[in-house]
């Protein structure tokens, strides 16, 4: 057994490594098909342009560039960025610092709105019910570019939050005023990642629950007289479980890869606003190394979504796909 | 069938029908610009007019006051009485025009913009929705029933897709295509791009889904009675993943039209005038709708209104297998 | 029934009831913040709070262009004249006073005695000659040289003494002395090294250490924390005093915090979290907000004027054999009937609110100097412009409304703008004039890496785009002018001219360039403007009023129409409530 989920872990762990490297090699193809180059501006001299390629290494056929990108990687180095010129591991760990702040506090804040309100829809009846699912469906019809928006708006209008940012806590602050300070800065991003993700949640597991509840074996829960809340808690919900967690996988990968429009609106320094800029300036071997790090996410996330379904759903634990 | 879903048919059908005759439903062109009408709030019929007596629906003209400050003023001197059932459901004659809704920031109809851009918007997202939904239910019941290495193979696939960088993927597209696009060339290649971009979460849940369901007694008896992987997969264990299929419907359509936005700023859009739901909420966050011209937020409530009745249309066909009525609603 | 109905309602009174409270929150009358005074005398101390839309590269000024490093060089470094934003004069800075030889190309500038860069060490002609070098040594390749060289030609800078620095120009050129307000000074004793290794790009990048880099300007770099903010501290060495006699920099610290989106900049402006943004131009749209605030007394708005450089239209005049543009698109009679088809104040209301004038030409009458009412316009005549295409063989053969060509194909041809921004809001306008006098147009908005692609590549028809003024008069934008020139938009970087009129232009230019006195400049100028409004290779149809917003405690705000508006005499802006 251990030594089977041994065997697991490093396929998991070398599947993870290749995605990383395929998906980081199609981002800087991608980006060589990509019209225009990072050194492509109005009202430069041509030369200057030229000599600017050439300083990049822009103007080497793609094989060439990209084999040059391949030995660098070995050692993890992957390049400078063009713009900031340095080095990318670490603009793309500072970032994700951030970032990861970020998803894990939306993360906790959506499946705390998401998962109760999901159980109370797909098992009960009532005025509640609609209002949660009218919430849901207002909440997934709106961008996140809107809610960031009109809680920023809501923040400018009434100073009850700062508006965006990351804050700055003087140097010489205690750790609990620090605490605040990021708390303070955490709640409209956090809110307008997190609202639209509890909305999705709040589906996806109503749904499941409720066809959990008309299991055989639930229904045999209910036959032998056992409380309603018992049966909800204890058996249905763990088999409620498989389709939750497939999409967590998923949405635990992009969350800490950066919510682009989020981050860009209330200027929170985090991965997304990173991998934006270097798209829209080309700044290739930036781009792939947000890409990687975006896959890197992913894998975990979904790993940690897959092994967190093999202990908790009665089904699949003792064996794994 | 139920009351709710009688209720449910019916609005589906109303929208469906606004949507077929949606430019006899629309007063005005969607490109129909007047410019000395940027961003003019919703003008509402009237019955009684300033002397207190009973007329027919009208409206007072709208006289910009002060354009920086975006000000209007009803014109209390002129009535201007609306036509229906004409060349269009309810109209006014003459220049002056009628924002029933409101107008945007280059003085369009904003009704006129929604309803027609109902078609495009909703025909790309039910589209998109259903390649993504047709990809994900293939790749994922073909990972879910046989396992092994083909389960790994098209997770890591799947996974692949999730994490390229989608924007460039539409760049690098509309690089290659010519400038200008018909709109059915944008429609066709949005509905891929979106596809692509949105199988896999599908995917995952349905092989999720089928995981769990291949163990079962009765996919067991099927496979003693016979049943090849094919039959097994479609007919007895595709059901199950019936109430999963349809929150991700409710959850892909919203999210594909919103979508159609973050795509059109890579310059793959359906080009001006045409209206488009998406775009039309990206222009609406930098006009700073939220607080000065919230009809400008008029896509969202279609949206909502459009999920809505999705989610009550599907919710019963969803849930085939229940028999137990009193646990669901 | 009943039961949905119940339940419904209780869904559409819990929404409404949300979106009251809202909207009350939203709305409510703000109490004003700190800092009421208006006009009062300077004082010293406190931290003025700047937003920013993109990170610096670098602080090497010579190899990143962007808004946010120039406005850090402004802060923190020096130069030997000073042009005044506001009034155009050119002022004594880093050089107290010059001579000039009486045939205009040379200059003898005399430098200020006891100044010392920020580190303590003395500034001399040393200094400024490391930084003539620095700025044409090609290895460094720097993205300002061009504005410094004289027919492609680099300045003689030679340093008879400690105090004294001789510049000659290599050819007449009018603006003169004007040239050294774009030449910063470098500190010789920090970057000579890198200079003579040839790593001067690299030098002062984003890992050097904030306090390390000396300069002659009235801050220092203190601090970078990436992605967030910059933060800026007095330079207790600066050598500038006001009239008083008080020691400048009047504030103490200076904060540049990163926000990406204008949304965020102006709701922050609002918040009072900022005092004000680098660049500082407000879209028409936020408009409404801030006069509200300011109404209240939570803001200053100030209207600076007519801006000077307005979005552009211009066509495919050399269209490579790839890309076949329609042939009337060559015609100057069809660019002509553009002009006069589109209503500029249709654009004007519905883009701009109102907050924009009709132009005709480059030059805006914000432009004091070289603005010339002489020039023909173009004034809304859809008329005419209908007479004109047909004088060239453009009417309507079919008969649905259309116009179309000697051969029946319909007229149409396409613009490449930027996709959500005012440029694509201005080309549907476009669009729908143009529609109105029968001329079909298809407007394709991408990004601006793809716009720059299309271009170079000559694969377009007409592009509506804007580029960034960096100086009024018009010698010092030959890129645009001339045949040669990179900026020559419609058909740039030719060894000869393609067209007569071009020729004309090329030599009017030159002589332009050359003249012994203003008047005559100006003369010559209105000649090249007048011949452009003929042949119209680019049409200009609108330039936006420019306002500028600032929180009430910032003071000793003197606003230009040329970037960085509000900051570029940061020495003398000053707070007048607590520092933040």
């Amino acid at each position: 057994m251990r030594g089977q989920f041994l065997r697991y872990l490093l396929g998991r762990a070398a599947a993870a490594f290749a995605l990383v490297f395929l998906v980081s090699s199609g981002a800087l193809l991608l980006a060589q098909l990509a019209p225009g180059d990072y050194a492509s501006e109005f009202g430069r001299d041509p030369a200057s342009i030229a000599a600017d390629r050439h300083r990049l290494g822009l103007d080497r056929p793609f094989a060439e560039q990209y084999g040059r990108w391949l030995k660098r990687s070995v050692t993890l180095d992957l390049g400078e960025s063009f713009y900031y010129r340095r080095p990318v591991t670490a603009l793309v760990r500072e970032r994700a610092a951030n970032t990861a702040l970020l998803a894990v506090v939306a993360l906790l804040l959506a499946t705390a709105l998401g998962v109760p309100g999901g159980i109370l829809t797909g098992s009960t009846r009532g005025p509640a019910v609609s209002l949660v699912r009218g919430t849901s469906v207002a909440l997934l019809s709106v961008p996140p570019l809107i809610t960031s928006l009109l809680l920023l708006t809501l923040a400018a209008r009434t100073g009850w939050l700062p508006v965006g940012g990351i804050g700055n806590p003087s140097p010489d602050a205690s750790w609990i005023a620090r605490l605040i300070v990021s708390a303070r800065h955490l709640v409209i991003p956090a809110l307008a990642l997190a609202l639209p993700l509890a909305a999705t949640i709040e589906r996806l597991q109503s749904q499941a629950l409720r066809e959990a509840m008309n299991r055989p074996s639930t229904m045999a829960a209910r036959a032998r007289g056992l409380p309603r809340s018992r049966i909800v808690g204890r058996h249905a919900w763990r088999l409620s479980l498989g389709p939750l967690l497939a999409i967590y996988g998923i949405l635990i990968g992009s969350l800490f890869s950066g919510s682009f429009a989020v981050e860009l609106v209330t200027s929170w320094p985090g991965l997304g606003d990173l991998m934006r800029q270097a798209l829209m300036a080309r700044d290739t071997h930036l781009v792939a190394g947000c890409a990687a790090a975006g896959a890197l996410f992913l894998a975990i996330g979904v790993f940690a979504a897959d092994v967190a379904h093999g202990a908790l759903d009665p089904r699949v634990a003792g064996s794994r796909s | 069938m139920t009351i709710r879903q009688r209720g449910a048919l019916v609005i589906a059908i109303t929208l469906f029908a606004a949507a077929g005759l949606a430019s006899w439903v629309a007063p005005y062109d969607p490109g129909r610009q007047f410019p000395d009408h940027p961003f003019a709030p919703p003008m509402l019929p009237h019955v009684i007019d300033s002397s207190g007596h009973l007329r027919a629906p009208f409206v007072y003209p709208l006289h910009l006051v002060d354009p920086l400050e975006r000000r209007y003023e009803e014109d209390r001197t002129r009535r201007i009485p609306l036509r229906w059932f004409g060349s269009s459901l309810a109209r006014v004659d003459g220049s002056d025009p009628w924002f029933p809704i409101g107008s945007d920031g280059l003085g369009r109809d904003v009704l006129s913009r929604v309803t027609l851009g109902a078609r495009l918007s909703l025909g790309v997202a039910a589209a998109a929705t259903a390649l993504a939904l047709l990809l994900g239910i293939s790749v994922g019941a073909a990972a879910g029933y046989a396992g092994g290495w083909i389960d790994a193979t098209l997770m890591r696939a799947a996974d692949g897709v999730l994490v390229l960088p989608a924007i460039y993927v539409v760049l690098a597209l509309r690089g290659a295509l010519p400038l200008v696009l018909t709109t059915t060339q944008v429609f066709v290649t949005m509905v891929a791009v979106l596809g692509v971009v949105g199988w896999p979460a599908v995917a995952r849940g349905v092989r999720g889904i089928f995981v769990t369901e291949r163990r079962e007694e009765y996919a067991e008896a099927a496979r003693a009675l016979g049943a090849g992987p094919l039959r097994i997969a479609l007919v007895h264990l595709l059901p199950a993943a019936r109430g999963f299929l349809g929150v991700q419907l409710t959850i892909l359509v919203p999210a594909f039209v919103l979508a159609e936005a973050t795509i059109s700023f890579a310059g793959l859009g359906f080009a001006a005038p045409t209206p488009s739901w998406g775009a039309m909420l990206q222009d609406a966050a930098s006009a700073r709708a939220a607080s000065d011209a919230p009809w400008l937020l008029a896509p969202a409530a279609a949206i909502i209104v459009t999920v809505l009745v999705l989610h009550m249309a599907s919710g019963r066909w969803a849930s085939g297998l229940w028999t137990d009525a009193s646990l669901t609603d | 029934m009943a039961r949905a109905f119940r339940r419904s309602a209780f869904l559409v009174a819990a929404l409404t009831i949300l979106g009251a409270i809202w909207w009350f929150a939203v709305h409510r009358p703000r109490t004003p913040g700190p800092g009421q005074a208006t006009a009062t005398a300077p004082v010293s101390g406190g931290t003025l709070v700047v937003s920013v839309r993109s990170e610096p590269a670098s602080y090497n000024r010579h190899v990143a262009p962007s808004a946010a490093v120039d406005a850090m060089s402004q802060l923190t470094q020096g130069k030997l004249v000073r042009i005044n934003r506001v009034t155009g004069e050119v002022e004594p800075w880093l050089a107290e006073r010059w001579t000039a030889s009486p045939d205009g190309r040379t200059f003898t500038l005399t430098l200020r005695k006891g100044i010392t860069f920020s580190d303590g060490a003395p500034f001399t002609s040393a200094d400024v000659l490391f930084s003539f070098e620095a700025l044409y040594d090609p290895s460094v390749d720097s993205v300002i040289a061009s504005g410094v060289k004289v027919q492609g030609k680099p300045l003689q800078v030679t340093a008879p003494d400690a105090g004294t620095v001789v510049v000659t120009l290599p050819a007449p050129f009018a603006p003169g002395i004007q040239l050294l307000d774009n030449v910063w000074i470098f500190p010789r004793h920090q970057l000579q090294a890198a200079l003579s290794a040839h790593t001067f790009r690299d030098a002062w990048g984003l890992k050097t250490p904030p306090g390390s880099m000396a300069g002659l300007g009235p801050f220092v770099i203190s601090e970078h924390v990436p992605g967030q903010r910059i933060t800026l501290t007095r330079n207790p060495r600066y050598w500038r005093r006001d009239a008083a006699g008080t020691q400048l920099p009047y504030l103490d610290r200076v904060v540049f915090e990163i926000v990406p989106t204008q949304d965020a900049e102006v709701l922050r402006l609002e918040a009072g979290s900022i005092d004000v943004m680098t660049q500082a131009d407000l879209r028409a749209e936020d408009y409404a907000s801030l006069k509200r605030l300011r109404d209240q007394g939570a803001l200053n708005l100030l209207d600076v004027g007519v801006g000077v450089d307005p979005n552009v239209l211009w066509f495919n005049l050399a269209p490579p054999r790839a890309h076949r543009v329609p042939p009337y698109v060559a015609r100057a009679e069809f660019r002509q009937a553009i002009s006069y088809a589109v209503n500029r104040d249709a654009i004007v209301t519905s883009v701009y609110l109102g907050a924009a004038v009709p132009v005709f030409g480059p030059i805006t009458p914000g432009n004091r100097v070289w603005y010339s009412n002489a020039v023909p316009t173009t004034p809304f005549d859809p008329a005419r412009a209908r007479t004109i295409l047909a004088s060239i063989g453009l009417t309507d053969r079919t008969g649905d409304g259309m116009l179309d060509d000697p051969n029946g194909s319909p007229v149409r041809f396409s613009i490449i703008t930027q996709r959500g921004n005012v440029r694509e809001r201005t080309a549907t306008v476009i669009q729908e004039q143009l529609r109105q006098v029968g001329i079909t147009v298809d407007v394709a908005s991408l990004d601006p890496q793809s716009i720059f692609q299309r271009w170079s590549a000559g694969d377009y028809d007409s592009i509506y785009f804007g580029f960034q003024a960096s100086a009024l008069d018009p010698a010092n934008n030959l890129d645009f002018w001339l045949s040669s020139g990179s900026t020559h938009v419609w058909n740039p970087n030719r060894t000869q001219p393609a067209t007569p009129w071009e020729k004309t232009i090329d030599d009017l230019m030159q002589r332009q360039v050359a003249a012994p006195t203003l008047e005559e400049r100006q003369r010559l100028f209105a000649e090249v403007q007048k011949v452009f409004a003929q042949e119209l290779p680019a049409i200009y149809f609108v330039a936006p009023r420019i306002a500028i917003a600032t929180s009430r405690r910032v003071g000793g705000v003197q606003p230009a129409l040329l970037e960085p508006k509000v900051l570029w005499n940061a020495d003398s802006l000053y707070v007048t409530s607590p520092s933040r």
